[in-house]
């Protein structure tokens, strides 16, 4: 028999650890599990795991719910989604709270007492809808169908509200692009097609940032936060951020270069001007692929000096050069803006001097370089209805031709000066009150203006500081009851997903595709007045089933059935455990594929085809590729195929076609005390719609504004006291948080924060009469921990608008710092509409009918003026 | 281990309790409608209720009835249904959110006796204030039905439920609830009936010898949410 003491434990351990290491385990411990998979820690029972998108905020990641009990009980990232690779960021992880949040709208609710009191009944959905289509029934019989707007915020309903709004022949449709990134899309679309790069940072050696958090805000930071690690760690990518702030992704860099406001445009061109001057271009990519040469583009830039730059900018013509070899240099490499440069008053110009080093280098589609989007598109149910016959022109100003993105944010002016009329104002998923320049005094006052919108109706889960001036509110669906087609560029593969409900809707919330059908009936009981015909679907499964019965290689695996069961198509791999990577079957990571412009056109393409001079190939009266070196290739989505460097099309309305950069005329010659405040965003918050969200609001809830430690010492403030920040349109008092990582000449105060009408989390309304209140509201508030919510600083920003992009200029704003006056109380902000009012006036100078814009352009000087252009609505969506 | 106090329940007893659960889950479960309010309003009823010490205002005794249904709706949906007021849903008192486990907890419940939720004039949850009220109003009656039937073992095995049910869910918060809603009411139905939702509850577990710890926070007397016609304040510290 054997015997084993304590002793020969110990002693024959030794000699057996690598054997016992080699033995066969089949016990595996579930915490390695990759995701996918989850279990009650209590009971150990597997929770049922639904596949579905994440919408806390736009970057829509896969997302994987577990439910138990018909309860959402964690979520987490897909493994199956090419993008996400099973992660979600933390606000991802908590958005369960949407739906279990106990200010939740779950019924109708209609204003009682005046518009913006606060006064609410509950009432049936049949009265609602009644009143609702009674309003809209209204406009149709007696007024026009423009008199109906409907703006949106984050529309991911795949084309439900812009065929509800072309049902009623309406074209007043607004969207919130211009206080995002309108003037980006603007400066890229012309120049090489798709609004926007997918830069390849996985594979990257240089990466070189403009202005952009992308660890934690950017576009698309969940993804892009894991493929910037790989290329700093697997490829050992140098970083250089330009930001006006330390941002955790600048800290992460190799290098943070501290820029003034504005300027990074200047900066990108002097970097583009060492680059051409020691001829370190691609001038076989230029030549090929642009519309300009190499030697115009030499010449163009020469003006463009590091000396001018470091002027303008701060930014040292030594670092210029030295930054401008070294991305030169570096292969591959990639430039990225998200979305710095992009929101000023020439935001459009800003970009497309960023954009133009990835190009001029010839990064442009090459692995680890700057990629076009991958994007994957779904179908409508057919029939569509006809767009309608005439357009808006509040969605389509005529003074902003080339804003193809529309100018949303000035939208309150116009209607106030009564441009257009607006009988019916349908709100969806939208708080400009809150998100805007000029907030609660531009788009409050025109919201509270009942003879200006005589009736409004907002469509959302939440109160919020849009939904408390609603004649009625419609309870939409938080995210995880909705169904909702998706597709987004968040990757180097594409890929089409769906949002499907988790759990059963609450209460009596519904979604948009239901109740606007149910309006659509009612206006149209028996089909005769030819709308009915265009909302023919069962249901919301129905609706999306016919979304994806035609799109090849979907249809045959299953089309929306595959989707329900994976959440995404195609499922590329598998996600290797020990890469954090997806892995084809050999084992191997998946490869993207480059080199898209460079796909050869096909003998049936070509047939029927010409080429011209410069070898741009014709079909049809639309170019439809490039010959170069004997080879027929597709080139870029851009009109002409190729990348117009020079666009043609802003020259006519007198603005420079070439890259350029315009100083913000009001932020020459400041006084000593004048900073220019900027925004920025934390990593657990999104625009307007986190503050109130349970887990997020404990980690972020307050956001005093970051300065520089000189320019604190200046002022004579330290961390903690409170500080009066004036700009021209008004002020507000928030407290000071002293920092080196803050450009001296820079204030920021951070979106996110400081509500009035939203959420108890978010308002910390429980807490303000002496800690009492929150106790007894549910058991959550009794770990409110802070007495701090933030101050919100939209309300003091003027609403700047580029003249070409649209974008409004959030990092324009010139400042007053000081240290509070006497009586000032933290939180305290003051704005006027009238000054207000004038900074309209004048942004809208700088269009290209406006006074100030020729004198922006002397190098125009042979443009003929606004009369020599022909009216024209813009393109874009 | 449940104790059951040594008084037996009578017939006629088990159904008057019963009729209070039911007069209160109607009056918490959504706005009055008018049939109701018109009962609510009778001279019996108000006599009734004034025995008890039910004291209602002018707002309640002398308003023209239109204007009282809408008064009482506008009240209703601040008080219960509107963002920053405080439905009458377990999951949301105890646990901070819609549908947690308590509303699992009591469906399972309901189902074991053949019950499920069903929406009034508008869709409420399993854990509704009114749901629990109805529930444990059904028991009582049945346990009165099994008395008269002489079946001893279902009567008890009910009344076991019912205090069972108590324990584990009623108990824990419609005390403190109706602290909170009596404090917070402007309306004098709504204080009122809190007023009376307490002095019931308080009585029912007197009757059926329990003794169970309220944890819900509104125990702790609130002062009135004065938020929504208060000007507000952009940003801030709560103060
Ligand atoms: S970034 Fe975060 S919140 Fe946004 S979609 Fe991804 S996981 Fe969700």
């Amino acid at each position: 028999m054997l015997e084993m003491t304590r002793r020969t434990f110990m002693k024959a351990s030794a000699g057996t650890t690598a054997a016992a290491l080699a033995a066969p385990s089949m016990l595996h411990a579930m915490e390695n599990e990759l995701g996918g998979r989850d279990y009650n820690p209590d009971t150990l029972k597997e929770r049922k795991a639904i596949p579905t998108n994440c919408h806390v905020c736009n970057i829509q990641d896969g997302a994987m719910a577990f439910v138990e009990d018909g309860r959402v009980v964690k979520l987490e990232g897909n493994p199956n989604h090419v993008s996400t690779r099973g992660r979600l960021c933390a606000k991802g992880n908590a958005g369960m709270w949407y739906s279990y949040d106990p200010d939740r709208i779950m019924y109708p609710l209609k204003r009682v007492g005046k518009r913006g009191e606060g006064k609410w009944k509950r009432i049936s959905w049949d009265e609602a809808l009644s009143e609702v289509t009674a309003r809209i029934d209204d406009v149709l019989k007696n007024g026009d169908p423009n008199e109906i707007m409907l703006k949106y915020g984050r529309n991911r309903t795949g084309g439900v509200l812009h065929r509800f709004m072309d049902t009623l022949g309406s074209a007043t449709v607004l969207n919130h692009t211009s206080v995002c990134e309108s003037s980006k899309k603007v400066g890229m679309e012309p120049t090489w097609g798709p609004d926007i790069e997918t830069p390849d940072f996985a594979n990257s050696k240089y990466i070189l940032n403009f202005g952009s958090n992308i660890l934690e805000a950017a576009y698309f930071h969940n993804p892009y936060s894991q493929r910037i690690t790989e290329g700093r760690v697997d490829s050992n990518a140098k970083i250089v951020t330009f930001d006006v702030r330390l941002s955790n992704t600048a800290g992460f860099s190799d290098e943070w270069i501290p820029v003034y406001p504005g300027t990074d445009g200047a900066v990108a061109l002097a970097i583009g001007h060492v680059i051409l001057r020691e001829d370190l271009q691609d001038s076989g990519f230029i030549t090929d692929w642009t519309n300009v040469t190499v030697e115009e583009l030499k010449e163009h830039y020469r003006q463009f000096t590091p000396q001018w730059a470091e002027e303008l900018s701060g930014v040292p013509a030594d670092t210029i050069e030295r930054i401008a070899r070294e991305f030169a240099l570096a292969k591959p490499a990639t430039t990225y803006t998200y979305r710095g440069p992009a929101k000023h008053l020439y935001g459009a110009y800003n970009e497309k001097a960023c954009m133009m080093l990835s190009i001029m280098t010839g990064n442009v589609e090459k692995r680890g370089g700057y990629c076009l989007p991958r994007g994957m598109g779904y179908g409508q149910p057919q029939p569509e209805p006809p767009k309608p016959k005439h357009g808006s022109i509040l969605k389509n100003p005529p003074e902003f031709p080339l804003a193809s993105h529309h100018v949303s944010h000035l939208v309150p002016f116009w209607i106030a000066e009564g441009r257009q009329k607006i009988s019916v104002y349908i709100n969806y998923m939208d708080n400009p009150v809150y998100t805007n320049p000029g907030s609660e005094t531009v788009w409050g006052e025109l919201f509270r203006n009942e003879e200006l919108i005589p009736f409004r109706v907002v469509l959302t889960p939440f109160m919020g500081e849009e939904a408390q001036t609603a004649d009625i509110i419609l309870p939409e669906l938080p995210y995880l009851e909705r169904w909702e087609p998706e597709s987004m560029p968040n990757s180097l593969w594409p890929w089409l997903g769906i949002r499907q409900p988790v759990i059963e809707p609450l209460g009596e919330g519904k979604e948009h595709r239901v109740y606007l059908q149910e309006i659509i009936h009612r206006l149209d009981p028996d089909g005769s007045r030819g709308m009915k015909q265009y909302w023919n679907f069962k249901d919301s499964e129905d609706y999306m089933r016919q979304q994806f019965e035609n799109v090849p290689g979907l249809k045959e695996v299953g089309g929306l059935d595959w989707l329900k069961k994976h959440g995404v198509w195609p499922v590329y791999g598998k996600l290797n455990p020990a890469t954090g990577k997806i892995s084809d079957k050999t084992g191997r990571e998946i490869r993207a594929e480059y080199g898209l412009h460079m796909k050869e056109l096909s003998a049936a393409d070509m047939l029927g085809a010409s080429v011209d001079e410069k070898g741009i190939i014709h079909k049809n009266g639309k170019a439809i590729g490039v010959q170069r070196h004997g080879k027929n290739y597709v080139g870029f989505p851009s009109g002409s195929r190729l990348i117009n460097v020079r666009v043609d099309e802003w020259a006519e309305y007198g603005f420079n076609p070439m890259p350029t950069f315009k100083r913000i005329p009001w932020h020459e010659n400041l006084k000593d005390d004048e900073m220019i405040l900027t925004t920025y965003k934390y990593n657990v918050h999104v625009q307007s719609r986190t503050a109130s969200v349970k887990w997020l609001a404990e980690i972020v809830h307050r956001n005093w504004a970051p300065i520089n430690t000189e320019t604190a010492k200046r002022i004579g403030v330290k961390t903690g006291d409170l500080i009066r920040v004036e700009s021209p349109v008004g002020h507000l008092v928030t407290k000071a948080y002293v920092t080196e990582g803050q450009h001296p000449n820079v204030i920021a105060i951070s979106t996110g924060c400081g509500h009035w009408g939203y959420g108890r989390l978010a308002q910390l309304k429980l807490k303000e009469k002496g800690g009492q209140y929150g106790a007894q509201e549910d058991p959550d508030m009794n770990n409110v921990w802070w007495e701090d919510k933030g101050v919100h600083p939209n309300n003091i920003i003027p609403a700047v608008a580029d003249p070409i992009g649209g974008s409004a200029g959030w990092y324009d704003t010139v400042v007053k710092v000081t240290k509070a006056k006497a009586g000032d109380k933290y939180g305290d902000t003051e704005a006027s509409w009238d000054k207000h009012f004038e900074w309209y006036k004048k942004t809208m100078s700088f269009t290209y009918v406006g006074d100030a814009h020729r004198k922006m352009h002397p190098e125009m000087a042979s443009w003929a003026g606004p009369d020599s252009v022909e009216p024209k609505e813009p393109s874009g969506h | 281990m449940i104790e059951s106090r040594e008084q037996p329940n009578t017939i006629d007893e088990l159904k008057s309790r019963a009729h209070w659960y039911r007069l209160l889950a109607g009056v918490f479960a959504e706005e009055p409608q008018a049939p109701f309010l018109r009962e609510l309003r009778s001279q019996a009823c108000i006599e009734s209720l004034a025995e008890v010490g039910v004291s209602f205002g002018e707002d309640f005794l002398a308003t023209d009835e239109e204007m009282l249904l809408d008064d009482l709706a506008a009240e209703y949906t601040m008080l219960f249904v509107a963002p920053g007021g405080f439905p009458p849903v377990e999951s949301v008192r105890l646990q901070g959110g819609y549908r947690q486990s308590a509303s699992s907890e009591v469906r399972d419940a309901y189902t074991a006796e053949g019950f499920s939720v069903q929406s009034g004039r508008f869709a409420i949850f399993d854990d509704h204030l009114a749901a629990q009220m109805q529930f444990v109003a059904a028991l009582l009656e049945r346990q009165a039905e099994a008395l008269a039937a002489a079946e001893e073992q279902e009567a008890r095995r009910l009344e076991k439920t019912v205090k069972r049910f108590w324990i584990k869910h009623l108990g824990r918060w419609c005390r403190g609830y109706a602290q909170l809603v009596e404090e917070a009411a402007e309306h004098s139905f709504y204080r009122e009936m809190a007023r009376l939702l307490d002095a019931f509850v308080t009585a029912e577990l007197d009757i059926m010898g329990l003794d169970v710890a309220d944890e819900d926070g509104g125990k702790l007397r609130a002062p009135k949410p004065k938020a929504v016609t208060e000007p507000m304040q952009c940003g801030g510290a709560a103060t």
